[in-house]
């Protein structure tokens, strides 16, 4: 009787284990996201990596946001004003307590700040905050912060700078605030199940909008077609990064739904224009006529991506409206190449790596071979490719596929980086793009900005030191009750969430 | 005897030693991780402070001395993607691959000693070749594809099963018969050759005269002899299941470790490898060792000849 009775209750238990997590969707208590994998760190200030980012993102508070229309908005900050071109004020909210139950200061910005500039701290992200060069708390809900010369990138920036509480983390030290970090977000650290989840609970004493579900379940789920299974299945209830075709599959599942964006990643044609065949200007404007972009985005990633004139996209600051590139002309091109004669015919790599979509790469490919080009995919490790990419003008790749995103949303974030001699990325070594970058990144000014940043799209327009290729997408998939914008600087707020039955 | 396990321990060492400047040098051929850490926007000087904080700036030389300093502690270290202790890493997540390697070996003989049994009792029968067909068409699924199928009909369409991740024993199912199905054709083959060899026995046939029953015969005699092959290639299916389960780990969202070390070789995370590597050759290294101790206990000629 009693191993009968034991029997009973071990079958009840192991009926309720096997019950999938999202079957219990009349209250949504607990909503589930999957990632690719697990996140770095959840100490928001030592790494870069988008499943972390993902989920400390809801843990800790910035100093500004942006909101869902994709404009810079109050988050700790209430308001700011430019005191000098160097100098900038920013008042705080007195309103917001970390999960500890202390209250978060115009010490904890300042100490937040200086956390992430110091370079003893190594933070990966040090070259997105550097130009700050000093944070200084005037009283409590006032903090000044002073960057080296007229820095417009600033607030984009600080939208991604998450303030720590000093007291914990100097009490605890680095280490332990990663395994539970301690923050002000409308989420508090749960529990972390090492490879396989990171729980968030409620932070009901949050100070803006409340989170619709008690807990958040953020899951690492490496394989796309397994993310999209569970969508199917019901046990997940948002999946991202997938892919074109299998966005296609959710289009007749009953409980899930595609849900494209449309991101701040531009996807671009690098090449090293200081190499043969691509430093004769006829070579360079022969692949811009052979490169078939609607092809590109249309047939072969499915139509959500959208071709791009320019290097940057209309969610970036310094985007211009009505710039002109080549169009697709495979006749002209094979014209051109004709034209160059055997100098354009010797064998040039196509370097890439795993990560990007080899559809495109392929495609790229086969473009410029139709044009007379004789273009062979090199394959190469993400670490090899990038440490090639940024190596300098002697030993840059001739030609690379490439998707960039400095996570800002502003121009100078993607240009200086690609263009200017300052960078290991850069080798078009041209005098009006280098002034012109200079000057964007030089004044606060935005008319000026644009102005400058005219010059660079036209330059490239006409000279084709790199080919803009399409903005690209990030494709998430979720299930049909949940309610969510998605924003093109990729991030889940799940307090911006709702959910109808 | 004590000179012929120190010369062991000795031999083990050095391949301990081995493995250990392999592993290190290998994996530094491939260039570092900073690269892989920092955005794009990160400029040459902050790509050389993080190299430098992390100490892969120093000559090689000097890191590989570190490295074995810190062995010979049995320290890990820290992996530089995630900032904790690699130890921390390989324990969370050596339960999971224990667990899934007794799931796939449970079903790999499960199904695949009967199979070998009907192959070898009714050799031309119609369910032997459908038997056969069976485990031909297992073995020879790539696991990323069955894995997928697996999920798409037991945990989309029939909602019986949880399709990926931990959290109890439905969670264990599937990757364990994904995996499984790829060592069954092992078993069953194994099973099938050593029954058949021992039906030719004299013994069997003595049986046979005294009037055993075929049941008996089978269970009480032949099955304890065919035993041993199937054994040792459990033994060695055990190793390839705790090594080889990588894909089914990745289909199924398995935190088991193979898992990991794909990861930590991607993102370059070489203390992560290191570890893992280190710990495959420390239980392979005391096994062996352990097993010649135990050799020279059972049989002291081994001991005295100094070797084998």
């Amino acid at each position: 009787m009693k191993r009968t009775r034991r029997m009973l209750a071990s079958a009840l238990v192991a009926a309720c284990l096997a019950l999938p997590g999202g079957a219990a969707h009349a209250a949504k208590e607990r909503l589930t996201i999957d990632l690719v994998g697990e996140p770095n760190s959840l100490d928001p200030h030592v790494q870069w990596n988008p499943d972390s980012y993902y989920v400390y993102r809801n843990i800790f508070d910035n100093l500004v946001t942006r909101d869902d229309k994709g404009l810079i908005a109050p988050q700790v900050a209430t308001s700011w004003k430019q005191l000098s071109d160097t100098q900038i004020q920013f008042q705080l909210r007195d309103d917001i307590t970390f999960h500890d139950g202390s209250k978060l200061t115009a010490e904890d910005v300042v100490f937040s700040v200086k956390r992430i500039t110091d370079p003893k701290f190594a933070s990966p992200q040090l070259g997105q905050f550097d130009k700050i060069t000093d944070a200084v708390a005037n009283d409590a809900k006032t903090v000044t912060l002073t960057t080296q010369g007229a820095y417009p990138a600033l607030l984009a920036q600080l939208v991604k700078l998450s303030i720590v509480p000093k007291k914990v983390v100097e009490a605890v030290g680095k280490d332990a605030f990663n395994l539970a970090p301690v923050g002000s977000g409308p989420y508090k650290f749960g529990a972390w199940q090492r490879g396989v989840s990171v729980t968030l609970a409620r932070n009901d004493a949050y100070w803006g909008t409340k989170a619709p579900f008690p807990t958040v379940v953020f899951r690492a789920i490496p394989d796309a077609a397994t993310r999209v299974a569970n969508l199917q299945a019901g046990t997940s209830d948002l999946a991202a990064n997938l892919d074109g075709d299998l966005a296609a599959q959710l289009k007749t599942s009953q409980r899930a739904m595609p849900v494209p964006v449309l991101t701040e990643r531009v996807a671009y044609l690098a090449m090293n224009v200081q190499k043969e065949p691509l430093n004769d200007p006829r070579v360079r404007r022969a692949i811009a006529q052979a490169i078939d972009k609607q092809a590109i985005t249309d047939g072969v990633l499915g139509g959500t991506e959208k071709p791009l004139a320019q290097m940057l996209s209309p969610a970036h600051e310094g985007f211009v409206e009505g710039i002109k590139d080549l169009p697709f002309d495979l006749a002209k091109a094979k014209a051109q190449i004709a034209e160059v004669g055997p100098k354009a015919k010797q064998e040039i790599a196509l370097v890439t790596a795993p990560v990007y979509d080899q559809r495109v790469v392929q495609a790229l490919q086969q473009m410029l071979v139709d044009a007379g080009l004789n273009v062979k995919i090199e394959m190469t490790d993400m670490g090899s490719w990038l440490k090639r990419m940024q190596s300098g003008p002697d030993a840059i790749p001739v030609l690379a596929f490439s998707r960039w995103s400095c996570g800002c949303q502003d121009a100078d974030g993607v240009l200086f980086p690609i263009l200017h001699s300052a960078s290991g990325w850069a080798n078009a070594k041209d005098k009006a793009i280098e002034d012109a970058l200079e000057a964007g990144r030089q004044t606060l000014d935005p008319a000026k900005r644009l102005a400058a940043y005219k010059t660079v799209h036209e330059r490239i327009a006409s000279e084709h030191f790199v080919i803009p290729l399409y903005q690209a997408a990030q494709m998430y998939g979720t299930s049909k009750n949940l309610v969510w914008t998605p924003t093109p600087n990729e991030s889940i707020f799940v307090n911006r969430m709702s959910w109808k039955d | 005897m004590p000179g012929f396990l120190l010369q062991r321990a000795g031999q083990a060492l050095v391949t301990i030693l081995g493995v250990a400047t392999l592993i290190f040098f290998v994996q530094r051929l491939t260039g570092d991780p900073t690269y892989l850490l920092v955005p794009e926007t990160a400029t040459k000087a902050d790509i050389d402070a993080l190299r430098h904080a992390l100490g892969f700036d120093r000559p090689l030389f000097v890191q590989y001395l570190g490295f074995l300093a810190d062995l010979a502690r049995f320290d890990l270290g820290q992996s530089v993607v995630q900032r904790v202790p690699v130890i921390d890493i390989i324990g969370s997540r050596l339960p999971y691959t224990l667990m899934l390697a007794g799931g796939a070996l449970t079903v790999a003989c499960g199904i695949g000693i009967p199979v070998g049994i009907l192959l070898a009792l009714f050799r031309d029968s119609a369910a032997a070749k459908l038997a056969a067909g069976f485990v031909l068409a297992a073995q020879s699924m790539p696991t990323f594809w069955s894995g997928i199928l697996l999920i798409l009909l037991f945990a989309v369409t029939l909602g019986w099963l949880p399709p990926s991740s931990t959290g109890g024993f439905s969670h264990l199912v599937m990757p364990s018969i994904a995996l499984g199905l790829l060592s069954m054709a092992t078993f069953a083959r194994i099973t099938r050759a050593a029954l058949i060899e021992e039906f030719t026995r004299d013994y069997v046939r003595t049986a046979r005269a005294r009037g055993v029953g075929p049941v008996r015969l089978l269970l009480r005699h032949i099955a304890r002899n065919a035993a041993i092959p199937l054994i040792t290639v459990a033994a060695l299916e055990i190793s390839n299941l705790l090594a080889g389960a990588v894909i089914v780990e990745t289909v199924f969202a398995w935190p088991g470790l193979g898992q990991v070390t794909v990861q930590a070789i991607l993102a370059r995370d070489f203390l992560v490898v290191q570890g893992v590597v280190m710990l495959g050759a420390l239980v392979t290294v005391g096994l062996n060792l352990l097993s010649d101790f135990l050799y020279s206990i059972v049989d002291p000629r081994i001991a005295l000849g100094g070797g084998r």
